[in-house]
């Protein structure tokens, strides 16, 4: 046991000198906070929306057309400003004073298929925004017509709340903060192991009492450690951002168990291949791979996750066991193919 | 050049001795397989948010598919228990959806209007004549600019693109996120190739066969451009590959990656460079791979919203598979950048690539500063410290877009104060950098070549950083910030002189008082940070 501890201590020690693991740090967190930074960003960009809750938009549009007509009501109604003009030359006079941004005209009289016209701003920046937020008022126009020509469209009510950042928070920022430690403790372990191998120093290694299993389950304990670190730190920082987390003692579980696999995975793949270059290669393309087919059968650790994180009734301590039983049999077949190490 | 080619045919020869034999072959063609299936398969059903909401459903309720919902068919009053015992977030009943007041069922009935919407367009679309089911055209034009006095004639006003008609529920606004992703395509396999680019190197170190190649009668320059030379012409195949693949203009594509793919190779080369043992690879690639990928990604999310985003060439690859023409000054904006880095990370390449630097094992922050000494050693300290200066600007500002890209997190003003004190930063470590090393290495040791070495440090970064902007001025026209990162002075001999003074400060401090860097920088930064502010608000 003691011979066990050390390797750990000396992997753990190692790491801490180099101070490189703090890259792996400073990556996760520029990747959490560039991609709700790139959300947010996009948000405020693409959807109609957050652009008029932010309220630093005006959009002022000019009418030409009939009074009374339910656009206008629409395009009121999800904030936007009109001004009615008469003719389509007054309308075209007042854009060019800058009095309004864009011009919507609609013909008199009734047919069956109307076509309306919208005037914008050459600028794309502008008129990219008009497009997006006078979408919405425009399909609420399509249905009415659609109702003056004796069709129902069914669920044309629905309100709810602004779906996106819930989504992010639980579908990626949580997987990626629990799950990306895992990824980086997989390619740590095949680092130690094959550095002992490419420069020799694996016999000298092992002529202390410790067999070859000690001393790579030694690397993948110590890989799993650094891992679960990292995840406790992140869980304190959502908390202090006010990110309610359900299931926390799951939560935590599942992400050092996926660290567990990861590690494992790696280990197996470079006791077979003994060498870095290799090894990396598979291991990226395996978690790729194994990430696809995961979501394909329905049973990834991110939704799992995402669901105990969200507090899903479904999900609990046995989803979490799933993984645990995939990390008992990954490892026997670790212990069965670490034998190639001595041969 | 013939000996570069023995090189690259031995690096070849290396690859297929790695890859070839036993079952590893097999085992890469079949995890490729593998992978693609999985993503052709998941290409439409991964969206953010998988698996997140649950939903009841009785009665007649279009099917839909969507990675969001666990759907569970119920009779209705299981429906409504279900719901209230906050076992799921909606019950679809018939025509009618029923939620919650909380946030979790609200969040799921905004998720599902997209899904329901778009399967009562199909339903009505398939069960009525399309005139009946889509009655609304509108025509979109675009205003030219204001005509000029007395030329308004009725109905002439002058329109820049020939009109566009949709039918609003058929089409959806553009957004450039599926051109980004295609773009995404040419980079990953770039990333991957330029992996086993870094591997070459770090086996030849391991192996000790480097300390032979070097004895040859070969340049460390032919060393790299050899070995760099079969991973190059790999990742041009691939990416034309992807060209052919994705219908585009070839040649084109290869035009607009290949600095990119230069950048890359540049910026992996590094890697072998400085690491010490095999974790600091993996690290220091991770962030390079993530620092990249924000570069390219974060500005062409923008295209055509703002003109900054013509940063990144992913933007042109947006653009090209939109069929928008744009000219050479949006070629050049982001190529010519890159290309210069990967200039500058060859001549720092075959300056570091010998066998006492390699070997050594040394704190991180030691081996930079080495690597710049070694870069600087060679020439004469008045050509060398402003050639540095304006050298490494493409690189400053790089950093500094990526930095931008991270602050946009921040509160707007904060965000303000904290490009502006990192662009301080970062401008003082370049200045000063070059200068201290060699003070260090007891090439410079009077004041007065200090105070010539800061003023030449000062004048080459002044010099890069007007032509910097002079370019982008060209390109992006409504972008302030880059003006504010730059310092847009019109006085030149001002902003000369701050830089001359912040820089002396560091130097100084640094190398008469003997303080240490990091305080000496910081001393520095505050200046540069509080002048840049002062600037900003004056408005120059």
């Amino acid at each position: 046991m003691i011979p066990f501890l050390a390797v750990v201590k000396k992997e753990l020690w190692s790491v801490i000198r180099d101070r490189t693991i703090l890259i792996a740090v400073l990556i996760q967190l520029f990747i959490a906070s560039f991609s709700s930074g790139l959300l947010l960003g996009v948000l405020s960009l693409y959807d109609p929306d957050t652009i008029m809750q932010s309220g630093s938009v005006n959009i002022r549009i000019g009418l030409v057309g009939p009074a009374g007509n339910p656009l206008e009501a629409a395009m009121m109604e999800s904030g936007m400003h009109v001004t009615p003009y008469t003719t389509l030359a007054e309308a075209e006079s007042a854009f060019y004073q800058n009095q309004v941004n864009a011009i919507v005209l609609i013909p008199s009289g009734v047919q069956k298929t109307e076509e309306i016209k919208l005037y914008l701003p050459d600028s794309d920046a502008v008129s990219s925004v008009i497009r997006m937020v006078i979408q919405g008022p425009l399909k609420q126009y399509e249905n009415y017509l659609r109702g003056q020509n004796g069709i129902e469209v069914r669920y044309t009510d629905l309100k709810g709340k602004p779906s996106t950042s819930f989504e992010f928070v639980y579908s990626v920022l949580l997987p990626m903060l629990m799950f990306f430690p895992a990824f980086v403790a997989g390619s740590m372990s095949i680092d130690s192991f094959t550095e002992e191998v490419e420069s020799n120093t694996l016999p000298t290694l092992l002529s202390a009492p410790l067999t070859v299993n000690g001393m790579i389950s030694a690397k993948i304990v110590a890989a799993v450690i650094i891992s679960t670190v990292q995840c406790l730190a992140w869980l304190a920082l959502m908390q202090v951002n006010g990110i309610v987390i359900q299931n926390l003692p799951w939560v935590l579980l599942l992400a050092l168990i996926v660290a567990g696999i990861a590690s494992t995975c790696a280990m197996i793949g470079a006791v077979f291949l003994k060498d870095r270059e290799r090894s990396q290669f598979i291991y990226s393309l395996v978690l790729l791979a194994a990430t696809g087919i995961g979501t394909l059968l329905g049973i990834s650790p991110i939704t799992t996750i995402s669901r105990l994180g969200i507090g899903d009734v479904y999900t609990n301590g046995w989803n979490v066991a799933m993984f645990a039983a995939l990390l008992a049999a990954l490892y026997l077949v670790l212990l069965r193919a670490s034998r190639r190490v001595l041969a | 050049m013939h000996q570069i080619l023995v090189i690259a045919w031995r690096e070849m020869t290396r690859l297929q001795k790695r890859f070839g034999g036993g079952a590893s072959p097999i085992a890469v063609i079949l995890l490729l397989a593998a992978l693609g299936l999985s993503v052709f398969a998941m290409r439409n059903t991964v969206s953010l948010g998988a698996g997140l909401y649950r939903a009841a459903v009785s009665g007649d309720v279009p099917p839909f598919q969507d990675s969001r919902f666990s759907m569970v068919t119920v009779d209705p009053a299981e429906g409504k228990a279900l719901l209230e015992q906050h076992a799921v977030d909606v019950w679809i009943d018939g025509a009618q959806v029923q939620s919650r007041d909380d946030d979790r069922s609200l969040y799921a009935v905004k998720a599902l209007k997209q899904d329901l919407e778009a399967q009562e367009l199909e339903r009505v679309g398939a069960s009525y004549p399309a005139a009946a089911a889509f009655p609304l055209r509108v025509g979109i034009n675009y205003l030219g600019p204001a005509p000029a006095a007395g030329q308004t004639v009725q109905g002439t006003v002058p329109l820049t693109k020939p009109e566009e008609v949709i039918i609003p529920s058929l089409t959806p606004p553009p957004a450039p996120f599926t051109q980004v992703l295609v773009g995404m395509l040419y980079i990953i396999p770039i990333t991957f190739i330029s992996i086993f680019f870094t591997s070459s190197f770090m086996d030849e170190k391991v192996n000790r066969r480097l300390s032979i190649l070097l004895s040859a009668p070969i340049t460390p320059f032919q060393i790299i451009l050899g070995k760099m030379l079969p991973y190059a012409t790999f990742a041009l195949g691939t990416t034309a590959l992807i060209a052919v693949l994705t219908h585009t203009n070839v040649l084109l594509a290869l035009a607009i990656f290949a600095p990119t793919i230069l950048f890359i190779f540049a910026i992996y080369l590094m890697v072998p460079l400085l690491y010490r043992t095999f974790k600091d690879t993996t690290f220091i690639a991770m962030l390079v791979t993530t620092l990249t990928t924000a570069y390219l990604v974060f500005p062409a999310m923008f295209t055509n919203t703002n003109d900054l985003a013509y940063i990144s060439p992913l933007t042109l690859a947006v653009k090209m598979y939109r069929n928008e023409p744009f000219g050479w000054r949006e070629y050049l904006f982001p190529s010519l950048p890159m290309a210069a880095i990967f200039g500058l990370a060859m001549y720092a390449g075959t300056r570091m690539l010998n066998e006492e630097y390699l070997m050594g094992y040394k704190p991180i922050t030691r081996k930079i500063t080495d690597a710049i000494y070694l870069m600087m050693a060679h020439i004469p300290s008045y050509l060398s410290v402003p050639l540095w200066s304006l050298l490494v600007i493409p690189g400053v500002y790089m950093a500094q877009v990526v930095f931008l890209a991270f602050a946009t997190n921040l509160p707007l003003r904060i965000m303000l104060y904290a490009v502006l004190g990192a662009a301080a930063l970062m401008e003082e470590v370049v200045k000063s950098i070059g200068i201290v090393v060699l003070a260090e290495h007891g090439v410079v040791k009077s004041a007065r070549e200090l105070l010539a070495l800061a003023f030449l440090s000062a004048l080459g970064f002044l010099i890069g950083e007007k032509l910097l902007l002079l370019v982008s001025l060209s390109v992006v026209q409504q972008a302030p910030v880059s003006g504010a990162l730059f310092g847009a002075g019109v006085f030149l001999l001002i902003p000369l002189f701050a830089h001359f003074a912040f820089t002396t400060t560091v130097t100084f401090l640094r190398t008469k008082v003997k303080l240490p860097y990091t305080l000496a920088l910081a001393v520095g930064t505050l200046a540069h940070f509080i002048y840049n502010w002062a600037v900003m608000r004056g408005g120059l």
